[in-house]
């Protein structure tokens, strides 16, 4: 019993880091998805390759490897030593985690919100042109509030994908919540804090899906 | 009918437009005076269409003039500054073929948004300027449900009152009943026939002879990108001069 209040009490030391590298890949990613499919989208033909090259490099690679470039990249290739920073409580790799989660989930948000944006027909592009809407207010009131509805299906799916995916914080040494239930699985010589862990995930993922289905709900008004 | 002299709300003068290699605008001068309905008529891809996208500024000529409420839009293919054109969007409405409202907004949003946005009316002003023009078109039980819910021929009679809303000085319609299933279109139909007894200005592009024939002023048939021929609506339906137009209009 007692084993399992600490099992407990560390994977929810574990899970403060478990969220929070979800918290910030969200905040990061999102508005950089947003950018990079601007970028995708481009008329000029090279800004659109490069935007077209980085999302395939990122989606096309393991994130695995990506974290440990960007952990070990700028030491190993540039000679930079950065291990010793840090900003507020957060260290070093907690920085390069958020960093390569959020360059990868970017990539994948990109390309959602890419078919989202071009799902639009041309006449809603039309219709708010000739009743004087700027640019900008078409974007914001008429084209985003659509592509947001058109985009959720897909984008909670990445939500909840994210949520496991923060487990491969682990080979950045990051003191995760899997980080944390492998340390206590093989001191105890049990598999109980991996099915403690699990349960963890998964009922984070539960409460997601709800405030998701509630999101999907309150704009299912029109179609 | 005395004759006075009214003035052109929209002028259009050696309009040319081609897209890539197809020149779809071949010098098309025409005129619209205060008041007057005037529909264009004629074959698929002749260019009816584009001529109204150039006129409501989705499309740019290649050369010629527009003039549209005195502003000069464009003149030998040079645009006006952005401030102007905006001025100029504000003196015309178009109503689309196929609606274009915005989904998810509700029938009122729809007609206020601009109001409120774009001309910087306040809410409770344009609210009545929505209610009076949903009465006119019969909808204003209608006001707070969303597009999706209502038929093809109240849809576009939102959109018609969207147009309106911005009291333009004319009205530009593109084929406002094709997308419509016959029992539809007399609604709407109906809606164009009361504005042009109010006097409103519009240029109606349409397949529907008999209601270009007794609510036009005047006929505009277009084929190839050139007008063809025009004239008075009655006489042009029930006596062409151009064999082309006979040959077009022998097929209604
Ligand atoms: N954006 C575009 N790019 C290339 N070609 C175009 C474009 N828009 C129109 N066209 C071409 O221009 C020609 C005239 O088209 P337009 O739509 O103006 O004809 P229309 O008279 O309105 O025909 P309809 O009665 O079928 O609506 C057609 O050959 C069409 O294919
Ligand atoms: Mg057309």
């Amino acid at each position: 019993m007692g084993s399992l209040q600490s099992t407990l009490i560390q994977l929810l030391q574990g899970f403060k880091f478990t969220f929070g590298i979800f918290f910030f890949t969200l905040i990061f990613s999102i508005p950089l998805g947003l950018l990079v499919s601007k970028g995708r989208m481009s008329k000029i033909k090279i800004v659109s390759l490069i935007f077209q090259l980085y999302i395939s490099i990122l989606r096309g690679t393991p994130l695995m490897l990506q974290l440990l470039l960007v952990y070990f990249g700028p030491y190993y290739i540039f000679g930079v030593n950065l291990g010793s920073i840090q900003l507020g409580p957060f260290n070093y790799r907690f920085i390069a985690t958020i960093v390569a989660f959020s360059l990868n989930y970017a990539a994948y948000f990109a390309e959602i919100f890419r078919g989202g944006i071009q799902s639009m027909s041309k006449g809603q592009y039309e219709a708010a042109t000739v009743l004087g809407f700027s640019k900008m207010q078409t974007y914001f009131k008429i084209i985003l509030p659509q592509v947001v509805k058109r985009v959720l299906p897909s984008v909670s799916n990445e939500i909840i994908t994210l949520v496991k995916d923060t487990s491969l914080a682990q080979v950045l040494s990051v003191t995760e919540m899997f980080t944390k239930a492998s340390a206590a699985a093989s001191a105890q010589v049990s598999v109980i804090p991996f099915i403690v862990a699990g349960a963890f995930y998964y009922v984070t993922n539960l409460i997601i899906e709800q405030i998701l289905n509630r999101v999907e709900k309150s704009m299912s008004y029109y179609s | 009918m005395p004759e006075t002299k009214r003035d052109v709300v929209l002028e259009i003068n050696k309009v040319y437009k081609s897209f890539d290699d197809l020149e779809v605008l071949k010098g098309i001068t025409m005129e619209v005076k205060r008041g007057e309905v005037v529909a264009v008529i004629g074959p698929s891809g002749g260019g009816k269409s584009t001529l109204l996208r150039c006129a409501t500024t989705l499309e740019k000529v290649d050369a010629g003039k527009i003039v549209i409420g005195g502003d000069v839009l464009c003149e030998d293919g040079v645009y006006c500054d952005k401030k102007l054109e905006k001025q100029i969007r504000s003196k015309f409405g178009l109503v689309f073929q196929n609606f274009n409202l915005f989904p998810h907004f509700s029938v009122r949003r729809n007609i206020t948004e601009a109001l409120i946005h774009v001309h910087k009316k306040s809410k409770e002003e344009s609210e009545i300027i929505c209610s009076q023009l949903l009465a006119k078109m019969d909808l204003t039980e209608k006001a707070d449900a969303y597009p999706c819910n209502l038929s093809g021929g109240q849809q576009q009679r939102v959109s018609i009152a969207r147009a309106l809303a911005t009291n333009p000085e004319i009205i530009f319609f593109d084929e406002p009943t094709s997308a419509l299933d016959p029992e539809l279109t007399k609604g709407v139909l109906n809606v164009i026939k009361e504005l042009a007894k109010e006097k409103m200005t519009m240029v109606i592009v349409t397949h529907e002879m008999s209601f270009a024939r007794d609510v036009a002023d005047r006929i505009i048939f277009m084929d190839g990108g050139v007008i063809v021929e025009e004239g008075p609506a009655y006489e042009l339906v029930t006596n062409p001069k151009q064999e082309r137009t006979k040959a077009f209009l022998a097929g209604y």
